[in-house]
C-alpha cells in the first residue's frame, strides 16, 4: 500500500509513552542542509519524530534552528531525496545533514495489483502503472480524458464536449466482445464504481490498469474487459501538508462546423430544385432581397452558431488538500470544486433570474482517515463523494442543438422587428391550447436562439456518497508475514431532476399585406406561464471485502506469497423499478479469490491465482464460475552471465501468462433464467355466445434460457520489461490475444417451427482480437536540461467468430468473420457520367437516379444493386489504433511539457441532415465548403448561370431536394477517415525560486500556462472534430482550452 | 496487550472463516415464489384454460377454412385466399382496378398466376407452429390441475385431449397448406440447443399424416364428449379428432401423396416432376412415389369411424306447404320413384331440400343444434371479423344497390356444374371449354327469360321466393329448374335479395340483376362480378345492410362448417370406389374391424345421404359400376355441395387435376352488355380479367425465405426460390 520511500515514516518508533514518561532537557539544535554537491538545501523540512506540530524549515542558505529534547529523532525531509533520521543525543548540537538524493529505481517500483501492492519487478502479468504525474498536466475535470495515448493498453476517444457529458469512451486492449457491456471493471479503493470521472485526480495515489488474466481472474466474471484499480491518498504522519491549486480556462472549440449564408442556400437550394426537374423555391427578386437583406422579418439572414455561441466559455477548478497527522492517527481531506460555463449566449435580460446556459459544476470531497487501534491494527475510515449539477435550457440540450444544425439562415429571424417570438411558417397554421403537445409535435419550429434562452431551464443534481470502513490486522502472531484486511463500504446515489419551463407567444409571419406592405402575423401560442416537471432516480450499493495475506522469504532465496479473498458487493436501484418484482432484486455477487506467487532469487517468478465469482442472475448450476490463471516470468537481466558482462542492462525481464476472466453481464435483462408468464395473450371463445366463456390467453411471455451463464475470456499475454542504461530507458511491450466465448445474445434466429412467442438468450457469440500495446521512456541529462521522452501506443484488432444471425446468402452479411462495429454499406464508383454510363451499369434498385448521381458496384454480380450488394466497408468506427508521444523538459525552475496524441484504424459513415443536403427539406443547414466540388450538370449550370462540373470524381453528387434513395445511404462515398494526430497537451511551469517561496512559508510554488487540444497536425476529415466520430457532426464539439493556474504547496 | 490483539484477531478470524463457508451461495431464487409459475397456472382452472385457449387462438385469421380472403395484413399478414379456386374468386384487393388496399400479390390473379412471393402466408406458418408449441406445454404440464378447483382425473384429460386435438389439427393445417412439414418433439422443442440441432427436416407425407393419425386417436380417447353443450360448443369432440383422421387419411391416399400418376387417371400434360423434386436434402421423397392401394382402404376406414360414432346425420328441415317471409313452399324434389317415395333418412318425400342446405350455412341453425357440423370455430370468427369471417364474405356477395361490396362471384364453370332438379346436366354444360370432353355436353345452351304469365301460373316455383308474387319474372331460363342446392348457393341473375330485416320497407324484396348500368353490372372498378354471376350460399333472406362501412351490424350470426358430415360420407364413398381388393383395418378404438372393398352397397352409404339431402336422385347403376365414371361423379358432388367451403382449393390438389381444371380459361356472360342487350348478356364469353393458371409450383404454398435461411435442413416446396 505505501511508497517505499515513505516506509520509514510508517516504522513504528518511540512511542509517545515514552516521551511522557521521560523529562528530558530541551535542548536546540542548529546545522546546515546540503546535497552531495554541496549546495544547501532551500526549504527541506526537519521534524522531531512523532511529535506533532514540532518543525521547522531551512532558510536560505540551508541552515535550520530547532528546540527539542534529547534522545528524540530528528527527520529531515525534501522531495527528491532520501529521508535522513538522526538520534540526537550527547553533546552534538550542530548536526549538518548531507541529503542523499533519491533515485526511483525500477527495481524498486510499485505497482498495485488486484490483491495488493507488490514491486513491479515480480510482477509476472500485463499491469501499468500510469504515472499520475502524467495525467495531472491536463486541464480536465474528467480523468477519462487523459487516458488516451497516455497509458498502454488504452483505446478512448472523446465523443462530444458538453459540459458534463464530456468525457471519453475508453476500452482496455480495444473492444473484445459485442455482448452487453464491453466497459472495464474499475475500482476505486477496492470498490466498484461505475465511472472514473467523478473522482478528483488530485486525490489519486495510485493508477494501475490490469490487463492480462493473471491480473484479473482473480475478479472472475467481473474482470474479462479489464481492470482498473485507482486508489485515493492518505495521510502521512508529520507535519501538516496543505496542497493547492487553482486554475481557470479558456475554452473554444477545436473546430466548429460553419454554415453557408442566406444567400448561399437559396442559391443552393434552387439549384437542387431545379437539376431535379423541380420549380425554384427563391425567385430571382426574391434572391435580391437575400441578398440585400431588404426583409428581415421574411427574408432574414441569421448566423445562428454566431448567434448562439459564444466564442468561447471559462472553466474554473480549485482543489485544496490538507494531511497529515500523529503517530496513532493520520488524515487527508480534499476538497474540489469544477465548473465548466456553457457556451450559449443567453438573455441577459433574465441572467439575474435564473440561468438558461448549459452549465456544469461538480464538488467533491474526501476524507481519509487511518487510525492505529493497537501496535498491529490499522482501522481506516473514508468518506468520499460528489455533487454535481447541470443546467439546460428549458427545452432541452438535445432539441436547441438539433435546431441550431436544422435552421438554416433563411429559415426564421430571431425575432421579428416588432419583438414577436417566431414560429416557422410551414404552409398551415395550427393554433394550439396545450403546449405539451406543442412541444411534442412542433418543437423545431421554434428557433434555436428562443429555444436556448426563452423556454426556461432544466436543472440535475447528482449525489453519490461513498463511505467505507478498512480494518488491517497484522497476524504477525500467529506466523510471520499474515495479515488481514477487511473492507466495508456503503455507497448511496441519487439523481433529481427538475424542468422549469415556460414558452413565449409564438407568432408565425404569412406574407406581407400587398396593399399596405404589412407583415400579417398569425398567433400559434399564447404565452404559458412557467411550469414544471421533475423526476428522480437513485441506488444503493453495499461492498464486504476480506483478505488474507502472507509472504515470507526464505534462506533469502525462496519468496512465498499467499492470498485468499473474500467478495461481495450488492447494488439495487431504489427507482423506477417497474411492477415485475425480479426488478427489485439486487444485483448481487459474491466471490473467492486466491493467488499463490513464488520467487527464486528475485529472479524467477511464477504466480497461480483463481476466481471462483458467482452472480445471483443465473440460474443455480449456472452461478459459479472458476477462473484460473497461471503467469511465469524470468528477469534474464539478473542472471550472472548478464549482470556481470553486460551491465548497461538493468533488467531484462520476459513475462507469460495465460488464463480464463468472465463477464457475466446480461445488460438490462434480469434473471434470464426465468420465465415470464403473461395472461395478455390472444384468447379463445368456447361458447357460442355467453361471454363467460371467453377466455383470454395465458402464455410464455418470456421463455427461461436456464442455461445463461457468464461469457469466458481465455487470454494470453507475452511481455517485456526492459530497462537499460542506468535506468535511463525504460520499455514494456506486450502481445496479448484473447478469444472471448459464449458472449450472451437474445437468439433471434430460432425456426419458427420451434413456436416460441419471445426469443430465448444464450451464451452463443465469439471473438478472437489480437494487438499489442507498449511504452516506453528515455531520460537524458543534457547540461542542466533535463529531457526525458515518452511513447506509447495500442493496437488491437477484433474478429468475430460466431454471431446470432440467419444464414445470409452472401457471406460477407454475414458479421461473423468481421470485425465488432464493422462500418457496412456499398461501395461507391463514383457518379454516373452521363445516362449512357446509367445504361451500361447494373440497375440500381433504390430509387430514380440521373448522371452526377452515386455509382455503386455489383459486388456479387447479379447485374443489379440492392441491399445484398452491401458489405464491410472500411474499419470499424471505434479506433483500432491510439498512440502517444510525449515529451517534457526541466531547465532550472522551468518545466515544460509536450503531449502528442493521435489514433488510426477508424472509419465512420457521416449522414443526417446536415450531411445529405436538403435531404429533409428546408430543414437542415449546409457546412461551408461541403458542396464546393458538387456534380453540376451542364443544363442547371446554363440555366442558372453558374459553372458545370460533370467530374464523375466530384466530392458532391448531384444535388437533391427532399429524400433520395440512391445518393443517400451508407457507402464508401460518405464514408470518412478517423485518423488523426493531435497535440493534445502543451505545459509551461515556472515554479518560484525556493528561497522566493520559503519566505512566505510556503514549501512550493508554481505557476502554469498550458492548453489542451490546440492544434490538430494531421487529420483526414476536417468539418468536425475527427476524434468524435460522429456521423451527423450535430453534437457540441470538441472543446480545447487555455488555462493559467497555480500550484501551491505549504 | 499482546492477549487482547489476540483475541481481537481470533474473533475476526472464525467471523471471517463463518463468513466464507455461508457465504458462498447465492440462491435468487427465493424472491421469486410469488411470480407467476408453471405451477400456479397449471394448478388453477381458469389460468390452465387461458393456457388451452391460447392454444387454440391461432386456430384464427389465416387458419380460417371457411372465410372471406383475408385481411390486409401485408405479405406475411392473415391472409387466406384458398376459399377461391375454379368455382368462385373475389373481384377487389386488385391494384389493377384501382383497390390499393394492399399489395398487388393480393389479388385473386395473383394468387391464380403464382406471382406471389415466398413470404406471402407465412403467418399461417408461423401461427400454427406456435399454437403446436403452446399445446406442447399444456399437454405435458395439465396433469398437475387433478385435485384443484374441483378438476378430476376424468375432467383434466378431456382438456388435454383438446390440446392434442389442437396441436395435431394445425399439423393437418400445414400439411394440406404447405405439405409435409417438420415434426416437432413431443413435449415441444428444447430451444436451447444449437441452431444447427434445431434445424429440423420435413418428414415425410405418410409420416405426418401417420403422427395425426396417432394423435387423433389419443385425442378421441382422452375427449370425452361426442356432442358439446352451447358454452363449450367450440371445443372439438371425439368426431373431430376421428374426422380429421379421415381427412388426413384420404389425402395420403390421394393421387398428390400416394404414387402419383400410377393409377393412370390422367390425361397428358399432368406429371409427378413436383413429387419427383420434392426430396430432403438426404434424398428422401417427401410425397411416395410408388401406389399404395391400401391407403385408400385405411382412409375409408377411417371414415366408417366416424360414421360408427353415430352421432351425425345430414341436417335437414321437413318439408312444408305453408309459407312465411324467407321460408317459402317446398318446391317438391324430382318424382325419381326411388327417393321421392321415402321419407328422410331413404328418401326426400318429407324433406325439404332447398331449405334444408341453405340453413347449415345462412346462421339459421346453431353448432348447437347441427347435427351435421363435427368441427368450427364458431364465435371466433366474428360477423365484422376484418375481410376474414364469413360476415364479410356475405357482405361481399350482396349487391352494390343493397350495401353490398358486390365482388365475389361464381364462374361459369361452377354454375355449369350444378344439376337439373331431375338430375341431368344443363343443356350446354362446359360447352365452351371442351363438352362433352370436359364432362359436359356440346348441346345449345338454353336462352329466354322467364315471363311473367308463367311465373303466375306457377311454372317456376323454384323462383318464387314469396308465395303469390311475381317476383321470378325476367330471370334467365338457363336458371330455371335447377337443383335445391343451385337456388341455395348462387346468385344469378335475376335473384331475390331478400333483405326481410331491412327497416325500409322498400328496400327489401330486391331483385338484382347484373346487366351493365343497371348498377350491380359492370362499372369501372372492382365492385361488379366480372362473370355476371355472384354468390348466395351463407346469405340469410333477413340479412341486410345499410352501408358498405357498416355492413356486418344485420348480419345474422354464420357458423364456419370447418368440417361436416357430408364431407366424410363423400370421403367415403370416394375412398372405397378407389379399391380393388379388400382390406381390413382395426376400428380406432380397437374395438373392431372395418373390412373395406368397392362395395356399392357401402358407398351408397356415402352417396345417398348427399343426394337425398340435395333433392336429387340417385346415379344410375352404370356409374356405380365404373369406378371411372363413379370418380368423376363424385368429385362434381363434392364441388357443388362443398362450394366456397375452401375445399375445392386442395381437392384439385390432392387429385392433381389442378393442372387440367386451374388451367382453363375463366368463363362468365357477357357483363358489358345493357339490359337492353340481355340475350347477349347471357352468352358465354372468356373473362379475361380474371387470371387461371397453374404451374407446378401451386400444388404447395411457398415456405418463407426467413424461415429457410434459419433451418438449413428445410427444403423449398417445388418450383419456389431459397433464400439465394
Amino acid at each position: 500500500m505505501y511508497r517505499s520511500k515513505n516506509l520509514s515514516l510508517f516504522i513504528i518508533g518511540l512511542s509517545f509513552f515514552c516521551l511522557a514518561a521521560s523529562a528530558q532537557n530541551v535542548i536546540e539544535i542548529t546545522g546546515t542542509v546540503t546535497d552531495e554537491t554541496g549546495d544547501v538545501v532551500i526549504g527541506a523540512n526537519v521534524i522531531v519524530k512523532d511529535v506533532p506540530g514540532l518543525g521547522v524549515i531551512t532558510d536560505i542558505n540551508g541552515r535550520y534552528a530547532i528546540r527539542m529534547q534529547e534522545y528524540q529523532t530528528l527527520v529531515f525531509s525534501y522531495m527528491g531525496y532520501k529521508n535522513q533520521e538522526i538520534l540526537v543525543k550527547g553533546d552534538r548540537k550542530v548536526i549538518d545533514v548531507v541529503m542523499e538524493e533519491e533515485k526511483f529505481s525500477a527495481v524498486d517500483e510499485v505497482v498495485i495489483t488486484g490483491m495488493g501492492a507488490q514491486k513491479k519487478i515480480s510482477v509476472t502479468g500485463a499491469v501499468t502503472n500510469v504515472q499520475m504525474e502524467d495525467l495531472k498536466h491536463y486541464n480536465t475535470s474528467n480523468l477519462s480524458n487523459t487516458l488516451a495515448g497516455n497509458v498502454p493498453g488504452i483505446i478512448a476517444y472523446q465523443k462530444s464536449g458538453q459540459p458534463g457529458k464530456n468525457t471519453s469512451e475508453f476500452w482496455i486492449r480495444g473492444i473484445s466482445t459485442f455482448g452487453a457491456s464491453t466497459k472495464a471493471y474499475i475500482l476505486v479503493d477496492g470498490f466498484e464504481r461505475e465511472n472514473i470521472d467523478d473522482i478528483n485526480i488530485e486525490d489519486i495515489e495510485t493508477f494501475s490498469v490490469l490487463k492480462d488474466a493473471s491480473a484479473t481472474a482473480i475478479y472472475g466474471s467481473k474482470g474479462a474487459n479489464g481492470v482498473i484499480l485507482i486508489t485515493t491518498k492518505h495521510g502521512k504522519s508529520g507535519k501538516v501538508a496543505i496542497n493547492g491549486k487553482v486554475e481557470t480556462s479558456y475554452n473554444t472549440r477545436t473546430i466548429t462546423p460553419q454554415f453557408v449564408d442566406g444567400f448561399s442556400y437559396a442559391n443552393y437550394i434552387n439549384e437542387a430544385r431545379v437539376t431535379r426537374n423541380l420549380s425554384t423555391l427563391y425567385q430571382p427578386v426574391e434572391l435580391d432581397i437575400i441578398r440585400d437583406g431588404l426583409d428581415p422579418d421574411l427574408y432574414p439572414n441569421v448566423d445562428w452558431q454566431n448567434l448562439l455561441l459564444k466564442d468561447g466559455a471559462g472553466s474554473y477548478r480549485a482543489n485544496v488538500n490538507v494531511s497529515g497527522g500523529g503517530e496513532t492517527a493520520r488524515y487527508y481531506a480534499s476538497i474540489a470544486y469544477n465548473e465548466d460555463e456553457g457556451m450559449y449566449r443567453t438573455d441577459q435580460t433574465l441572467r439575474d433570474k435564473y440561468d438558461t446556459n448549459a452549465n456544469y459544476r461538480r464538488y467533491n470531497y474526501r476524507l481519509n482517515v487511518d487510525m492505529d487501534i493497537t501496535k498491529s491494527t490499522v482501522l481506516k475510515l473514508g468518506v468520499s463523494g460528489n455533487l454535481t449539477k447541470r443546467n439546460s435550457p428549458g427545452i432541452g440540450d438535445d432539441r436547441v442543438w438539433g435546431q441550431l444544425f436544422g435552421y438554416n439562415a433563411l429559415y426564421s429571424p430571431v425575432l421579428f422587428s416588432n419583438g414577436y417570438a417566431p414560429f416557422k411558417f410551414t404552409g398551415t397554421v395550427i393554433e394550439y391550447d396545450d403546449v405539451r403537445t406543442f412541444i411534442g409535435d412542433r418543437a423545431n419550429y421554434i428557433n434555436p436562439w428562443v429555444s436556448s434562452a426563452q423556454t426556461g431551464y432544466n436543472t440535475e443534481w447528482n449525489n453519490d456518497t461513498q463511505t467505507n470502513v478498512t480494518l488491517e490486522q497484522n497476524l504477525g502472531f500467529i506466523t510471520k508475514g499474515l495479515t488481514f484486511t477487511g473492507r466495508f463500504g456503503y455507497d448511496t446515489y441519487n439523481f433529481n431532476s427538475i424542468s422549469h419551463l415556460r414558452m413565449p407567444a409564438l407568432y408565425t409571419a404569412r406574407r406581407r399585406n400587398p396593399d399596405t406592405g404589412e407583415v400579417e402575423y398569425s398567433k400559434v401560442i399564447d404565452t404559458t406561464d412557467m411550469w414544471q416537471t421533475s423526476a428522480n432516480n437513485g441506488s444503493r450499493r453495499e461492498f464486504l471485502d476480506l483478505l488474507l495475506h502472507w509472504d515470507r522469504t526464505f534462506a533469502q532465496q525462496h519468496t512465498f506469497e499467499a492470498n485468499v479473498k473474500f467478495t461481495q458487493d450488492e447494488k439495487i436501484t431504489t427507482q423506477n423499478l417497474g411492477d415485475d418484482i425480479k426488478n427489485s432484486v439486487s444485483r448481487k455477487n459474491k466471490g473467492l479469490a486466491t493467488q499463490v506467487k513464488y520467487n527464486y532469487l528475485g529472479r524467477y517468478f511464477l504466480d497461480y491465482n483463481f476466481g471462483y465469482t458467482g452472480s445471483e442472475n443465473f440460474a443455480d448450476g449456472h452461478r459459479w464460475g472458476f477462473f484460473p490463471s497461471y503467469s511465469l516470468a524470468w528477469n534474464i537481466g539478473d542472471e550472472p552471465f548478464i549482470r556481470n558482462n553486460i551491465p548497461w542492462i538493468n533488467m531484462f525481464k520476459i513475462r507469460a501468462s495465460h488464463g480464463k476472466v468472465g463477464s457475466d453481464t446480461t445488460g438490462s435483462d434480469r434473471f434470464p433464467y426465468l420465465y415470464t408468464i403473461a395472461d395478455n395473450g390472444s384468447g379463445y371463445m368456447f361458447s357460442l355466445d355467453d361471454g363467460n366463456y371467453n377466455y383470454g390467453g395465458t402464455f410464455y411471455s418470456q421463455v427461461a434460457s436456464t442455461g445463461v451463464t457468464w461469457e469466458v475470456a481465455e487470454k494470453n499475454d507475452i511481455g517485456l520489461d526492459i530497462t537499460l542504461f542506468d535506468e535511463r530507458f525504460a520499455l514494456t511491450v506486450d502481445y496479448f490475444n484473447e478469444h472471448r466465448t459464449g458472449i450472451y445474445m437474445t437468439r433471434n434466429f430460432l425456426p419458427t417451427i420451434i413456436g416460441l412467442e419471445s426469443a430465448p438468450k444464450a451464451n452463443v457469440g465469439s471473438v478472437f482480437s489480437q494487438g499489442f500495446d507498449g511504452n516506453f521512456k528515455y531520460e537524458q541529462q543534457i547540461d542542466q536540461v533535463r529531457l526525458t521522452v515518452r511513447g506509447n501506443m495500442t493496437y488491437s484488432k477484433n474478429q468475430i467468430g460466431e454471431y446470432d444471425e440467419e444464414n445470409s446468402v452472401y457471406p460477407y452479411q454475414n458479421l461473423s468473420g468481421y470485425r465488432v462495429n464493422q462500418v457496412r454499406g456499398l461501395i461507391a464508383l463514383g457518379l454516373f457520367k452521363d445516362y449512357d454510363d446509367i445504361r451500361n451499369s447494373p440497375k440500381q434498385q433504390f430509387g430514380v437516379y440521373q448522371p452526377g448521381d452515386i455509382k455503386y458496384k455489383d459486388v456479387n454480380g447479379d447485374g443489379v444493386i440492392n441491399s445484398g450488394d452491401e458489405c464491410a466497408i472500411g474499419a470499424t468506427s471505434t479506433p483500432n489504433l491510439i498512440y502517444g508521444l510525449g515529451i517534457s523538459a526541466q531547465w532550472k525552475n522551468f518545466d515544460f511539457n509536450l503531449h502528442f496524441q493521435g489514433a488510426g484504424k477508424s472509419t465512420f459513415l457521416t449522414y443526417g441532415k446536415c450531411v445529405y443536403a436538403f435531404s429533409e427539406g428546408q430543414w437542415g443547414n449546409i457546412f461551408k465548403g461541403m458542396l464546393d466540388n458538387r456534380w453540376v450538370d451542364a443544363e442547371t449550370a446554363q440555366q442558372l448561370g453558374i459553372a458545370a462540373n460533370e467530374d464523375t470524381g466530384a466530392a458532391y453528387p448531384r444535388l437533391s431536394y427532399g429524400a433520395n434513395s440512391n445518393n443517400y445511404r451508407a457507402s464508401t462515398f460518405w464514408l470518412r477517415d478517423g485518423r488523426y494526430l493531435r497535440l493534445k497537451n502543451l505545459d509551461f511551469g515556472y515554479s518560484v525560486p525556493k528561497a522566493a517561496v520559503n519566505r512566505l512559508h510556503v514549501n512550493s510554488m508554481r505557476f502554469y500556462v498550458s492548453g489542451t487540444n490546440l492544434l490538430l497536425l494531421y487529420k483526414k476529415f476536417s468539418t468536425w472534430d475527427p476524434e468524435s466520430l460522429q456521423p451527423r457532426g450535430e453534437d457540441y464539439p470538441i472543446t480545447k482550452a487555455v488555462t493559467v493556474g497555480l500550484q501551491l504547496n505549504l | 496487550m499482546k492477549d487482547k490483539t489476540f483475541y481481537y484477531s481470533f474473533f475476526i478470524f472464525s467471523f471471517s472463516l463463518l463468513w466464507l463457508t455461508s457465504c458462498l451461495d447465492l440462491d435468487s431464487d427465493k424472491y421469486f415464489v410469488d411470480r407467476k409459475t408453471e405451477e400456479f397456472v397449471f394448478t388453477d382452472k381458469t389460468q390452465s384454460e387461458q393456457w388451452l385457449a391460447h392454444a387454440y387462438s391461432f386456430l384464427t385469421g389465416c387458419n380460417f377454412e371457411v372465410c372471406s380472403k383475408g385481411g390486409t395484413g401485408g405479405t406475411g399478414g392473415d391472409w387466406n385466399p384458398f376459399c377461391f379456386a375454379d368455382d368462385i374468386y373475389y373481384g377487389d384487393r386488385d391494384n389493377s382496378y384501382g383497390d390499393h388496399k394492399d399489395a398487388d400479390y393480393a389479388s385473386y390473379n395473383s394468387f391464380r398466376e403464382g406471382r406471389y412471393t415466398e413470404e406471402v402466408g407465412y403467418n399461417a406458418w408461423v401461427k400454427c407452429y406456435k399454437g403446436i408449441y403452446q399445446a406442447s406445454i399444456f399437454i405435458h404440464r395439465i396433469d398437475m390441475l387433478v385435485g384443484h378447483d374441483g378438476m378430476d382425473a376424468e375432467a383434466v384429460e378431456d382438456m388435454k385431449g383438446q390440446a392434442r386435438f389442437v396441436r395435431a389439427y394445425y399439423y393437418w393445417l400445414l400439411l394440406r397448406k404447405f405439405g409435409p412439414v417438420p415434426i416437432m418433439p413431443d413435449e415441444g422443442a428444447d430451444y436451447t440447443l444449437s441452431y444447427d440441432e434445431l434445424a429440423i427436416p420435413r418428414s415425410t407425407y405418410e409420416e405426418v399424416a401417420d403422427y395425426i393419425s396417432d394423435e387423433m386417436i389419443q385425442a378421441a380417447k382422452e375427449i370425452k364428449f361426442t356432442r358439446r353443450d352451447a358454452n363449450n360448443i367450440a371445443r372439438p369432440t371425439k368426431g373431430a379428432c376421428l374426422a380429421t383422421r379421415a381427412i388426413v387419411y384420404a389425402y395420403a391416399a390421394s393421387p398428390l401423396a400416394n404414387g402419383q400418376l400410377a393409377n393412370g387417371q390422367h390425361p397428358d400434360g399432368v406429371t409427378d416432376d413436383a413429387a419427383r423434386s420434392l426430396l430432403n436434402r438426404d434424398g428422401t421423397p417427401l410425397l411416395s412415389l410408388s401406389y399404395d392401394e391400401s391407403k385408400w382402404a385405411r382412409a375409408a376406414a377411417a371414415c366408417k369411424d366416424v360414421m360408427d360414432l353415430g352421432v351425425y346425420d345430414l341436417y335437414h328441415v321437413p318439408a312444408s306447404n305453408s309459407a312465411s317471409d324467407g321460408y317459402p313452399v317446398t318446391v317438391t324434389p324430382y318424382d325419381d320413384g326411388n327417393f321421392s317415395t321415402k321419407g328422410w333418412p331413404d328418401g326426400y318425400a318429407d324433406i325439404d331440400p332447398m331449405q334444408s342446405y341453405r340453413q347449415l350455412f345462412d346462421g339459421d341453425v346453431t353448432p348447437v343444434e347441427n347435427y351435421e357440423l363435427i368441427f368450427s370455430r364458431v364465435s371466433n370468427m366474428s360477423i365484422g371479423d376484418n375481410d376474414n369471417g364469413i360476415g364479410a364474405l356475405v357482405l361481399h356477395e350482396m349487391p352494390t344497390q343493397r350495401g353490398g361490396w358486390n365482388t365475389h362471384g361464381m364462374t361459369q364453370k361452377m354454375a355449369d356444374t350444378y344439376y337439373m332438379n331431375d338430375g341431368t346436366d344443363i343443356p350446354g354444360m362446359y360447352s365452351e371449354w371442351g363438352g362433352a370432353a370436359r364432362g359436359g355436353n356440346d348441346l345449345p345452351r338454353v336462352t329466354g327469360f322467364t315471363e311473367r304469365a308463367d311465373v303466375r301460373k306457377g311454372a317456376y316455383p323454384e323462383l318464387q321466393v314469396r308465395a303469390g308474387n311475381s317476383y321470378g319474372v325476367d330471370v334467365p331460363l338457363c336458371y330455371t329448374h335447377r337443383e335445391p342446392r343451385f337456388y341455395a348457393s348462387v346468385g344469378y341473375n335475376g335473384a331475390i335479395w331478400e333483405g326481410i330485416g331491412n327497416t325500409t320497407s322498400t328496400q327489401r324484396w330486391y331483385q338484382c340483376f347484373y346487366y351493365r348500368g343497371e348498377g350491380n353490372g359492370y362499372v369501372n372498378n372492382f365492385n361488379y362480378p366480372r362473370t355476371g354471376i355472384g354468390i348466395r350460399k351463407w346469405y340469410h333472406p333477413y340479412d341486410w345492410s345499410e352501408s358498405t362501412n357498416n355492413g356486418y351490424a344485420h348480419l345474422r350470426p354464420k357458423y364456419e362448417t370447418a368440417i361436416r358430415y357430408a364431407d366424410i360420407l363423400l370421403l367415403y364413398a370416394e375412398c372405397l370406389n378407389e379399391l380393388t381388393g379388400t382390406y381390413s383395418f382395426p376400428s380406432w378404438d380397437g374395438t373392431r374391424t372395418h373390412s373395406v372393398s368397392r362395395n356399392v352397397a357401402d358407398i351408397k352409404r356415402g352417396t345417398n345421404p348427399v343426394r337425398i339431402r340435395a333433392g336429387l336422385p340417385d346415379y344410375a347403376d352404370d356409374v356405380y359400376a365404373d369406378a371411372n365414371l363413379l370418380r368423376a361423379k363424385l368429385k362434381r358432388e363434392r364441388m357443388i355441395e362443398l362450394m366456397g367451403e375452401g375445399k375445392r382449393y386442395f381437392d384439385l390438389r390432392r387429385w392433381m387435376d389442378a393442372p387440367i381444371e386451374e388451367n382453363t380459361l375463366i368463363y362468365g356472360l357477357n357483363v358489358f352488355q345493357g339490359k337492353a342487350f340481355k340475350d347477349q348478356f347471357m352468352q358465354v364469353i372468356p373473362v379475361f380479367n380474371l387470371s387461371s393458371v397453374f404451374s407446378d409450383k401451386m400444388y404447395f404454398w411457398p415456405i418463407a425465405h426467413t424461415e429457410l435461411k434459419r433451418n438449413k435442413n428445410l427444403v423449398q416446396n417445388p418450383g419456389w426460390t431459397y433464400n439465394d
